[in-house]
């Protein structure tokens, strides 16, 4: 059994009168692709938060590499890449000032492999962030989430409004990083068909409940109905009902 | 609800229904006391204490809560560019006339009713001849034009504050001085009705600009020196360590505001120079004002430096950009220090170019070169040398707590702490005036003051130190700080306080000023709770 690269036990986590968390639990090996599914207000962005230690336990414990990323933020975000589904990123800033400040936090950040993906990306390294579309923002996002080739990369809802240009440069970078032996992703999405198409491991969470979390090979023989296998959002509808279920994109 | 007025009227009144059932019950508190314990047409022999306590005090802070409520200054960015009306209503199908004419009437009708309820109920000091209706149009006029002036986009960040405060404060000044000189009702009204339909056209054009998404941007006159910067070979270095990035990040983020403001500002007091070479008082006057500027500027930005993301839609969180900086929320803090370091730094460089330059070219050296001469023969080289580094040193020490004092409030995120201290800082400010002014009056209050003080700054200090150990507790228990960072900052504070109460003692060598009171006041002169809180508001906005 490979160790936990993420540790969740009997996370709770309420605001106000809504729980958005119930006693989730989850174990994350080391390598694994974890496809996070649920329904918007589900409660991924805030179980993806206490994992980057935004969001503290209230009760229950997280542990990422073994450690509190509330007690201990350096250890723990210099080992992680996130994109974030509202892409925050400072509009102000130039791409290439992007890279020159970002690089300064990771001491494993690889220049060339920046440099591969700002070209592969098509991203003028003198454009300012906030004159970028949508799509080459999710881009320099991805970028800085990737070059220095961390050992967990969280995308929390990256495609979300996306064209599928920029949702196949997204799937193609959880492809590459798990390409690195040992690197871990965690990957939140509505979008189930791509989930499918990446993920070796699904975690259904519905209602800050965890509904279903398994490899996705088992998933689908256990919900095998003959000789036809389900389709993952077949499967979603299944387990939390119809309308719970995510729209598809566009 | 069938029309936009009452919909409008609806939301007021929903969103500060406890706030408003608070008016209506300090107003038949005060009414209960006036007609139902004072006997009729007893005289009434009120003090100034009491009558501050009943009327002067809760009467300020109902007006201030007014002037937040119609303005929408409780949902708005005060230092933001953008307009503070909510965005959300422009695109409700009515006309920039009712979204700016219906909040106005009702904010005007509001302070109307105060005024007179005021007046009727509140117990007046007898033999005082208490005005009817200019009070009431001096608030509504105050109450539009904060409205007109919140709801204009701006250029900068920051920029509304100071215009805002700058009209504000006119429009007290015309009124002041027409009370100086007895100004009579019609005169009064004279001056204040004119005020409401030009605040009404000024906010109607504010909203109409607004709405239409036409905010300006001047943030091009420092993007101007960086497209000067852009063609120039752009620095390609890398930042060295985690820290230098995040200075560099506050810098270009905040850091170049306050030298733009204060370099905005300085010509135009500079230029008064020319006009007071025939009045040497009036120089020294004009470079008081210069003087000032730079911390006057600096309580202004510090909004800006003290909110971890203007632009976000949660603009009091901090942004998942910044909050996965793989850095503790100390290091985040010590970045923004240093920021505020550099900033304060750029705009003395300005101002300490500039006034040489303008004496010399306004033909007013002399005046000053007589002055220093003066002093220098007074005090001796040494003193007067010392002194006026002293000053400077001051001012600009000034400058940069001024940026950083408030960073434990805004970078809680709590939007009720934020606002609740922006209210408490308007009240305070607004009252300090009377209570200045009582003091000034009352020579037994001075003389109590007078024999107190030791007792009142030991008081101060037993408690800054209290909260300093508790929060330094905090700061070691959830790991913020080490032991060695705590150790080293409680020194390097050590080492400040020990260097001004020597400055102190060297300075007031006199008989009659004891020396603990010089210790007192410089354990208290130093800057310690604040900014040693500001790395546990972080962390409480960071990690929620």
């Amino acid at each position: 059994m490979s160790e936990s690269v993420v540790h969740v036990s009997e996370l709770t986590r309420r605001f106000g009168a809504t729980t958005a968390l119930a006693s989730v639990s989850l174990a994350m090996p080391r390598g694994a692709v974890y496809g996070l599914v649920g329904a918007n207000g589900a409660g991924k962005t805030t179980l993806i938060k206490h994992i980057l230690g935004l969001l503290r336990a209230e009760s229950g414990s997280v542990r990422v590499f073994g450690l509190d990323p509330v007690a201990d933020p350096v250890a723990v975000l210099s080992r992680i890449g996130y994109l974030s589904e509202e892409n925050d990123l400072p509009g102000w800033m130039r791409v290439d000032e992007l890279m020159r400040y970002s690089r300064a936090f990771y001491p494993a950040w690889d220049d060339g492999y920046a440099e591969e993906l700002r070209q592969a990306f098509a991203l003028d390294p003198a454009a300012k962030i906030r004159n970028l579309s949508r799509g080459q923002r999710a881009r320099a996002g991805l970028l800085i989430a990737l070059a220095h080739r961390p050992e967990l990369l969280v995308l929390d809802e990256p495609s979300s409004g996306l064209d599928p240009i920029v949702r196949r440069d997204i799937l193609g970078a959880v492809i590459r990083t798990i390409a690195h032996e040992g690197r871990t992703v965690l990957f939140s999405s509505h979008l189930l068909e791509e989930v499918e198409r990446v993920a070796d491991h699904v975690t259904m969470i519905h209602q800050g409940k965890i509904v279903l979390s398994a490899p996705l090979d088992d998933i689908r023989e256990s919900n095998r109905v003959g000789e036809r296998v389900p389709s993952l959002d077949e499967i979603f509808v299944a387990h939390v009902g119809r309308d719970a279920a995510p729209a598809p994109e566009a | 609800m069938r029309s936009p007025a009452l919909a409008i009227a609806w939301e007021f009144r929903r969103r500060h229904r406890w706030g408003l059932i608070a008016v209506a019950g300090y107003l038949l508190v005060v009414a209960t006391i006036r007609f139902l314990i004072l006997e009729p047409g007893e005289p009434v022999l009120v003090d100034s204490v009491r009558f501050a306590a009943v009327v002067s005090v809760p009467l300020t802070t109902t007006f201030v809560y007014l002037l937040a409520v119609f303005s929408f200054g409780f949902a708005g960015d005060l230092a933001a560019r953008h307009s503070m009306y909510p965005a959300r209503m422009f695109t409700l199908p009515v006309t920039n006339a009712a979204l700016v004419g219906w909040p106005m009437l009702y904010g005007t009708a509001a302070m109307a009713i105060l005024w007179l309820a005021a007046r009727l109920f509140a117990v007046w000091p007898s033999g005082i001849e208490i005005p009817l209706i200019w009070p009431a149009l001096l608030a509504a006029a105050l109450l539009a034009w904060t409205q007109a002036l919140t709801w204009m986009p701006y250029g900068l960040p920051g920029i509304r504050l100071i215009v805002a405060v700058l009209c504000l404060a006119a429009l007290d000044t015309v009124v002041l001085l027409a009370i100086h000189f007895k100004a009579r009702e019609p005169m009064m009204l004279a001056i204040l009705a004119p005020q409401l339909p030009l605040a009404y056209l000024v906010a109607r054009f504010a909203v109409a600009r607004a709405r239409r998404g036409d905010v300006p941007d001047w943030r091009g006159l420092s993007a101007r020196s960086g497209e000067i910067a852009d063609a120039l070979p752009r620095p390609r270095d890398h930042l060295s360590s985690p820290g230098r990035a995040q200075v560099w990040f506050e810098w270009r983020r905040h850091g170049r505001l306050l030298p733009a403001l204060v370099g905005l500002v300085l010509p135009f007091e500079l230029a008064l120079l020319w006009l007071a070479k025939d009045a040497p008082a009036f120089v020294f006057e004009i470079l008081f004002l210069v003087l000032i500027t730079p911390p006057f500027m600096a309580a202004f930005t510090a909004w800006t430096v003290s909110k971890p993301h203007p632009n976000a839609s949660d603009s009091y969180g901090v942004p998942p950009f910044i909050a996965t900086r793989p850095l503790t929320s100390a290091e985040l803090i010590a970045a923004k220090l240093q920021m505020a370091m550099w900033s304060a730094l750029a705009a003395w460089l300005l101002v300490l170019v500039a006034i040489p330059l303008a004496l010399e070219w306004s033909g007013t050296w002399s005046v000053v070169k007589d002055r220093a001469q003066r002093m220098n023969d007074a005090v001796g080289t040494p003193r007067a040398v010392a002194l006026v580094l002293l000053i400077l040193a001051g001012f600009i020490v000034s400058t940069w707590k001024q940026l950083v004092q408030s960073l434990h409030i805004g970078l809680t995120g709590r939007e009720w702490l934020i606002k609740g201290s922006v209210l408490l800082t308007l009240t305070f400010l607004i009252l300090l005036g009377p209570v200045v002014e009582w003091i000034i009056d009352s020579p037994s209050v001075q003389r109590a003051l007078w024999n107190a003080l030791p007792l009142i700054l030991a008081g101060l200090v037993a408690l800054k130190m209290s909260a300093a150990a508790w929060i330094a507790t905090r700061l070691d228990r959830s790991r913020l700080l080490g032991d060695r960072a705590l150790f080293v900052g409680a020194a390097c504070w050590c080492v400040a306080v020990l260097a001004l109460y020597a400055v102190l003692v060297w300075f007031f060598s006199t008989p009659f000023v004891a020396h603990y009171l010089l210790a007192l006041i410089a354990i208290l002169a130093v800057p310690l709770v604040r900014l040693s809180a500001a790395p546990l508001a972080l962390a409480w906005n960071r990690h929620r």
